[in-house]
């Protein structure tokens, strides 16, 4: 039930035996997984990666691991032809999605540009593209604390694409949107993804149903229980599910799919044993 | 008990109306009254109005004779100001809180912003803990360095205004969450940068608040600091030979100044504050 056209490529993101250990408990313990390159002809087709866990399994833990932000205790991450990804070379979209306060949301975008090494002048012409693109080129002069939650989120996604970056995690993108925004906010998204074949965008959520609407993979991150039902410390991948080859990536209307729908109830079902 | 119930959640509900009617402001004198309630600059005004009135007409009807009425009070002001000169001694007195107070930012700033780095800390930390020692044991050692006069009332104001100054700074710059420091990694911005931008930027807003209460601590030490050496004159140095001479008018009208020049520096500062950094406003609660 693939989708006619496509095929995959080369790996762009491989996580391999990703362990970390805080004081006595095992966080991680052997995260595996890759991303490779979606092809679809006739389209530029970025990934999106949906990283499905229950609360506290250390997604977030894993996201800085992939950011470049804490190395972890064994394992690596590379990106497109197996090159490292110190900080710097992932974009993160935090949870609270950061932004300097004490700096219009055009200068936020200006500083990102310059931290990038473009000269102030490209720094600026970037800004200002990319706030237009984003509906935020109204509130250019104001500051962070001036936004609503919606446009906050979008100046700190455009922030992270003033210098081109093949990755970008978004920590709980879905938290808190109404209908409306969670739409608009899975059509950035793919959108942002879809700007080069080679971007990744990784999608760090607990929301199944947002998260499956927009991406071509899902990682469900959970830990082991044992005989009686007791976690066992130290989450890994427990399910892959590959939505192309679903046939459930890429289309309007899918959330009304019933193969959707079903596989959804599946993918929840899951979800509670994780 | 029926009936004490029903009255009750009348007189509840009477109240929860009128509330309503003051949130809405609808009945703007009850709102003044209405717990947690916004009131608008006219009906604040007013309500600064009516307690100026009515301190003023307790004074103006005080029965403690110790107490100047404000019209002896306003006499003794005016023959201060154009026949003794406490213009030219407010001057002196302004200049040394302003000599104190750039040393002191430039320190106290440079030591708190020394946190960062973990080798500094402990310097920061002994530095802070400087704050219990009093000034007066300090005036012997610190005339023998700085030889008296005009230094010495620096480094006394200095050493009085820096430690606190350091102990609330060095804390603002440690409780920097680590989530901004993460964000201008992700950015890819070096130490140093994101020590400019996260710590020295990042956190203008509140050392200028810091400033304020500093400036507001030393200001109310100049009396003192300028009494330990009167040679160079000074606000302070005028107030103590008046108490010298009981002249009580004199004093209060002394310190009438003292308060009203405290305030102006305060506003001062608060209005450059709100100019170098607009965003601190927005997150301040209008009442």
């Amino acid at each position: 039930m693939s989708i006619p056209g496509a095929s995959v490529g080369e790996v762009v993101l491989a996580v391999e035996g990703v362990k970390l250990r805080l004081g006595e408990t095992q966080i991680l313990d052997g995260v595996t997984f890759d991303v490779r390159d979606r092809i679809r002809v006739d389209a530029v087709t970025g990934q999106v990666v949906a990283l499905l866990g229950p609360s506290g399994v250390g997604k977030t833990r894993l996201l800085r691991i992939i950011a470049g932000l804490d190395p972890p205790d064994a394992g690596t991450v590379r990106g497109v032809k197996g090159e490292s990804l110190p900080a710097g070379t992932v974009g993160v979209v935090f949870q609270d999605y950061p932004l300097l306060r004490h700096r219009t949301i055009d200068d936020n975008l200006v500083v990102a540009g310059r931290i990038g090494g473009l000269e102030r002048e490209g720094a600026e012409k970037r800004a200002k593209e990319l706030l237009e693109t984003f509906g935020l080129a109204d509130r250019a002069s104001f500051y962070p604390g001036q936004l609503s939650g919606g446009q906050r989120q979008r100046a700190a996604i455009a922030q992270q694409l003033v210098v081109p970056r093949r990755f970008l995690l978004l920590d709980e993108p879905f938290s808190g949107l109404d209908p409306a925004a969670l739409e608009d906010v899975s059509k950035l998204i793919v959108d942002v993804a879809n700007l080069d074949e080679l971007n990744t965008i990784v999608v760090i959520t607990h929301d199944i149903r947002a998260a499956m609407s927009v991406s071509d993979s899902v990682y469900m991150l959970g830990r082991d229980h044992d005989g009686e039902g007791r976690i066992i410390p130290g989450a890994k991948i427990q399910a892959t599910y590959d939505l192309v080859d679903e046939g459930l990536a890429w289309q309007e209307g899918l959330l009304e799919n019933p193969r959707f729908v079903a596989l959804e109830k599946e993918i929840r079902g899951r979800f509670r044993e994780l | 008990m029926l009936a004490a119930s029903g009255g009750c959640a009348r007189d509840g509900g009477d109240f929860l109306a009128v509330y309503a009617q003051a949130e809405r402001g609808d009945v703007s004198f009850v709102r003044v009254f209405a717990p947690n309630s916004v009131v608008d600059r006219k009906t604040a005004g007013i309500v600064v109005g009516f307690w100026a009135a009515v301190m003023f007409t307790l004074w103006a009807a005080s029965p403690f004779a110790t107490l100047p009425t404000p019209k002896d009070i306003w006499v003794a002001l005016s023959d201060l100001w154009w026949n003794q000169g406490l213009g030219p001694e407010l001057f002196t007195t302004i200049r040394l809180i302003t000599h104190a107070t750039l040393i002191t930012s430039l320190l106290a700033l440079l030591l708190a912003y020394a946190t960062v780095v973990p080798f500094f800390r402990p310097l920061v930390e002994g530095a802070s803990k400087l704050r219990f020692l009093g000034l007066t044991g300090l005036v012997f050692p610190l005339t023998l360095l700085t030889g008296g006069g005009y230094a010495l009332k620096v480094a006394l104001l200095t050493f009085g205004m820096a430690s606190f100054f350091v102990t609330s700074m060095a804390e603002i710059v440690l409780e920097i969450p680590r989530s901004e420091f993460d964000h201008m990694r992700v950015l890819g911005a070096s130490e140093p940068v994101i020590v400019w931008e996260v710590v020295v930027r990042g956190t203008l807003d509140r050392a200028l608040e810091v400033l304020r209460q500093n400036v507001a601590i030393g200001w109310s030490m100049i009396t003192m600091v300028e009494g330990i050496s009167r040679a160079e004159g000074g606000i302070g140095a005028v107030i103590l030979n008046e108490n010298k001479h009981f002249k009580l008018a004199e004093v209060y009208a002394i310190l009438i100044v003292i308060l009203i020049v405290g305030l102006a520096i305060d506003y001062a500062v608060g209005v450059f504050r709100n100019i170098v950094c607009p965003h601190a406003r927005l997150g301040k609660v209008v009442r």
